[in-house]
């Protein structure tokens, strides 16, 4: 589903100094797979997420997300992409202050061209993260494993082929943390593609398969059994 | 995404900081409030001068004893005005229809029985009536035989009639003018304001003859009043009236007049010409007032889309196009000055109601202001929100969302 081939991305910093942070990156990964991507911080892992998540396209190589190169997409392509096929999960929630937990879920939708029960669909999505009693709640009012759920809903409602998950864990006590993991779990089980950007082992090492990365590169391609 | 999503969004946004909703607005409602008060008393005045003007008579020419610039009556002591002006006029003035010279005396007071009240006296001749299209409602006129035979006779008007005789019958009866006692043979149609603003109903009109010799002692006249036969021909009989009483008081063109011609064209046209100076005076004073409230909407739009980059990243990553950043941002504005557009003309409406009430001066309500803030607000709003919309939608989403 996802196809990397020799993926690179510059920055230039200020002072015409060049910031080589991937360095010609090769992946793939299938359908319903269950990744870890472990990097170090600074080690290009934000940007290998924002990449696979058309929040940026790379400087260099070929990037195919179902099929469809990316890479030469225009701005308004990339939107449509990421409303429709990319659900993101982020560290810290990004859930919309003063906006409920309705509300937030709702934003896919809004920007989806598709005609739907966009308050119907957003309610499915809260109860099955179980806060279903928690529709109205501000995020101000939700604890933080609340608001990552509330995060994750948001992420599943509109039906992607993907979800990205930037640490989604870093923000939370252990309890949050293994609620969340399960979570993403049963959406593995029930057959979606789950891209997790960490660099705690524990955490990385619960998909079926670790990607290690350092200095713009794939180390290591681990597959695991037990995930 | 749809309209309605797009004015929801805007709508949802602007309620998260009422506060600040709010101070975006008041430019605008102040703006647009001051406008709308301004057109409706502007109209209401103008509408009380164009009043007068057609109160004042149509086809008239007025010539007033001394000169300048002043407007309305002289004083009863202006003395270079007299009959045979007139009479030259008559003579040699063509289009005339109807010449009546007469003199007018402010603030005299009239007395009947225990009651009086303070009046303007006319001395006038029986062609005033025709002069003035002003006739008796009820009793005669002055006649011919009054103003021969320095008759002791008065017509009145109808504020004289209410304040001395109430709801009585004034005709045949006696009021005292001047230590002379004069009987009412006639009662004045209403007329109403003058364009001055004078009660032209608080008069009472006595022979010509009778006023200059026995009550005022003066051989000069105060005004002559024509009818012209065609309105057509007003500025041409103004014109040569003024010729006539020039050569006859042997003034030449450096020479200030002693006199004072004006028609109802001329005074309608002063009208139209003041308020086409104010209208333009107000596009201005509107003009600047909503430049100021846009500035200050475009500034807090900066603000707010700067505050809200997090939120805008957060847009972005779940699939909201640049088109709809801006869209929602632009929708913003557009909403706040439309609202700031309505309530400022609610409350500009409000107030010229409460200013023609307590002050007495008259208010014209009328759709125009709504129009006027709609189009005006709409078109700041756009003005002041394109800007920063656009900023809003060229964040890149990775930097945006870091906050």
């Amino acid at each position: 589903m996802i196809a990397l081939r020799e993926i690179s991305k510059t920055y230039h910093k200020e002072g015409g100094v060049e910031v080589r942070v991937l360095r010609g990156v090769n992946l793939d990964i299938e359908k319903g797979e269950f990744v870890s991507i472990m990097a170090p911080s600074g080690m290009g892992k934000s940007t290998m997420m924002n990449i696979i998540g058309c929040l940026d396209r790379p400087t260099g190589g070929k990037y195919l997300l179902d099929g469809v190169e990316v890479a030469g997409m225009n701005d308004d392509d990339l939107s449509r992409t990421r409303n429709k096929k990319i659900g993101f999960v982020f560290q810290s929630f990004n859930l919309l202050p003063m906006t409920s937990a309705l509300e937030n879920v709702e934003l896919p939708l809004i920007y989806s061209p598709d005609d739907m029960d966009i308050a119907a669909k957003a309610r499915a999505a809260l109860e099955a993260v179980g806060l279903g009693d928690r529709v109205n709640h501000l995020p101000s009012e939700l604890s933080g494993g609340q608001q990552q759920r509330v995060a994750i809903a948001r992420a599943l409602v509109n039906d992607p082929a993907l979800i990205l998950a930037d640490e989604p864990t870093g923000n939370l006590d252990t309890a949050s943390s293994d609620e969340v993991m399960a979570i993403f779990k049963r959406l593995h089980a029930e057959g979606r593609t789950v891209i997790l950007v960490t660099h705690e082992p524990e955490v990385a090492e619960q998909a079926s398969r670790i990607i290690r990365m350092k200095d713009g590169q794939v180390v290591s391609d681990e597959r695991r059994v037990n995930g | 995404m749809k309209t309605g999503q797009m004015i929801g969004l805007a709508l949802s946004g602007l309620g998260k900081n009422k506060m600040r909703s709010f101070l975006m607005m008041l430019g605008i409602i102040i703006g647009i409030a001051t406008l709308t008060v301004i057109i409706s008393l502007a109209r209401g005045a103008q509408m009380k001068v164009m009043k007068g003007v057609q109160n004042f008579g149509a086809n008239a020419v007025m010539i007033s004893a001394g000169g300048g610039k002043m407007f309305g009556p002289p004083d009863g002591s202006t003395t270079t005005l007299t009959l045979d002006d007139a009479r030259a006029i008559q003579e040699s003035v063509k289009g005339i229809k109807h010449i009546a010279p007469f003199t007018v005396n402010l603030a005299q007071t009239v007395v009947f029985g225990n009651k009086n009240t303070e009046t303007v006296i006319f001395g006038a001749t029986p062609e005033f009536a025709d002069a003035w299209q002003w006739f008796v409602e009820g009793g005669d006129f002055i006649g011919d035989e009054d103003t021969s035979g320095l008759s002791k006779n008065c017509v009145l008007g109808q504020t004289v009639v209410r304040e001395l005789f109430g709801g009585q019958d004034p005709i045949g009866e006696t009021v005292r003018i001047n230590n002379t006692n004069f009987k009412v043979i006639g009662v004045l149609t209403k007329r109403g304001a003058s364009p001055h603003g004078m009660d032209m109903d608080n008069r009472v009109v006595v022979p010509l003859t009778t006023a200059m010799r026995k009550l005022f002692n003066t051989t000069a006249i105060g005004m002559i009043r024509l009818y012209v036969e065609e309105e057509g021909r007003l500025d041409e009989v103004s014109a040569n009236v003024a010729a006539v009483i020039r050569e006859r008081h042997h003034i030449t063109p450096p020479q200030e007049d002693d006199f004072r011609v004006t028609n109802t064209a001329a005074m309608a046209k002063t009208v139209q010409g003041v308020s086409k100076t104010l209208t333009t005076f107000l596009l201005l004073l509107a003009a600047i007032s909503l430049l100021v409230g846009g500035i200050s909407i475009a500034n807090i739009m900066f603000i707010s889309v700067n505050e809200r980059k997090k939120e805008i990243g957060i847009r972005r990553a779940f699939g909201a196009r640049a088109v709809d950043i801006r869209g929602q941002f632009l929708g913003e504005a557009v909403i706040v000055t439309l609202a700031g557009g309505l309530g400022g003309t609610l409350l500009g409406l409000a107030i010229s109601l409460s200013i023609a009430h307590w002050k007495g001066i008259p208010a014209m309500l009328s759709w125009q202001p709504f129009a006027l803030a709609v189009a005006f607000s709409a078109l700041v709003g756009i003005l002041a929100g394109l800007q920063p919309a656009r900023r809003a939608a060229a964040l890149d989403p990775v930097t945006a969302i870091r906050g």
